[in-house]
């Protein structure tokens, strides 16, 4: 199946903004940010279509993922 | 009132009404952190006519801070951040009152610290302290408008008492306390833009406008120059 992944920020930087990912049956969101090699401590939020989500949380196909980096300088 | 019918601001009225600007001559407002976000805040409240400042910040200005910090110049190595703020503020509008709060912020000393502010602004570089920040401002019942960045890259909301935004966001500091920053540094344009868009959302709340992020926050990309509006579930 297909899902959508968006990338925030500096989770962009050497990737994308923007892919199309195909992914099995009961991916979750962590498999996929595994898959992109991005380290976990740089995932602060994700959202499943705009709705907060855990990251053992299973994509369904045609689901968007936006995932974003902890930003918290001043 | 003829602090506020002077030449200074009579140029803003059609934005800010002259009945604006006296509910503005008549707040007080609360910066924690005086580094790049919050001494580029601090210029504009008191460009805008804030009645009276609290700035809170411990720490003394270095050589690192030149890359981005109002406050900061060649001059003043060493000084202490509010110190180098009360010279640059009196300076730019001497009928603002500052309280200078040469301390951290921490969630025993908040009563104290934001005793008679209207609005409290996060300008810190913890996320632990920005969460203990928000939980103090809803103890308190305070609005807050929160920033942060890194690189290209910030983050923007406002959180009144029980929104709870910022512990949403930011989640939590105790593993991580510090964010992409800490790789990716922030350049000047970076902090100017997002507290320019956080003094905006502050200035609503304080004459009495809707902010335009509650439960929900500004994403800014400035290197595709990219402006997006997130939802936070409630």
């Amino acid at each position: 199946m297909e899902v959508n992944v968006k990338l925030f920020a500096t989770l962009r930087d050497g990737r994308f903004k923007e892919e199309k990912a195909n992914i099995n049956e009961n991916t979750q969101i962590s498999d996929v940010i595994s898959k992109y090699n991005i380290p976990r401590e740089e995932v602060k939020i994700c959202l499943i279509n705009g709705r907060d989500a855990d990251l053992n949380q299973i994509l369904k196909n045609g689901d968007t993922l936006s995932l974003f980096p902890p930003v918290g300088g001043g | 009132m003829k602090e506020i019918l002077t030449p200074r601001y009579e140029r803003n009225y059609k934005t800010i009404s002259v009945e604006d600007q006296k509910k503005l001559a008549d707040s007080t407002i609360a910066i924690v952190g005086c580094g790049g976000l919050g001494g580029t805040m601090a210029e504009e409240f008191a460009r805008l006519g804030a009645g009276r400042l609290i700035l809170v910040d411990g720490d003394t200005i270095d050589e690192t801070n030149l890359n981005r910090q109002l406050f900061s110049t060649e001059y003043n190595i060493g000084a202490k951040k509010v110190e180098a703020a009360r010279q640059r503020l009196q300076a730019v509008n001497s009928s603002v009152k500052l309280t200078l709060i040469d301390d951290w912020f921490n969630q025993d000393n908040a009563a104290d610290i934001f005793s008679g502010a209207n609005l409290v602004c996060d300008a810190l570089d913890s996320i632990q302290r920005r969460i203990d920040l928000e939980e103090s401002c809803h103890r308190l019942n305070k609005p807050l408008v929160y920033a942060g960045i890194a690189g290209w890259f910030g983050m923007l909301g406002v959180s009144l008492p029980g929104d709870y935004s910022v512990l949403k966001v930011f989640k939590d500091g105790k593993e991580n306390d510090r964010g992409v920053e800490k790789t990716w540094g922030n350049p000047a344009f970076t902090p100017w833009v997002m507290s320019s868009l956080a003094v905006a959302e502050a200035i609503k709340i304080i004459v009495g406008r809707e902010p335009a992020l509650r439960n929900s926050w500004l994403q800014a990309d400035l290197l595709y120059m990219e402006f997006e509006t997130f939802e936070i579930s409630k």
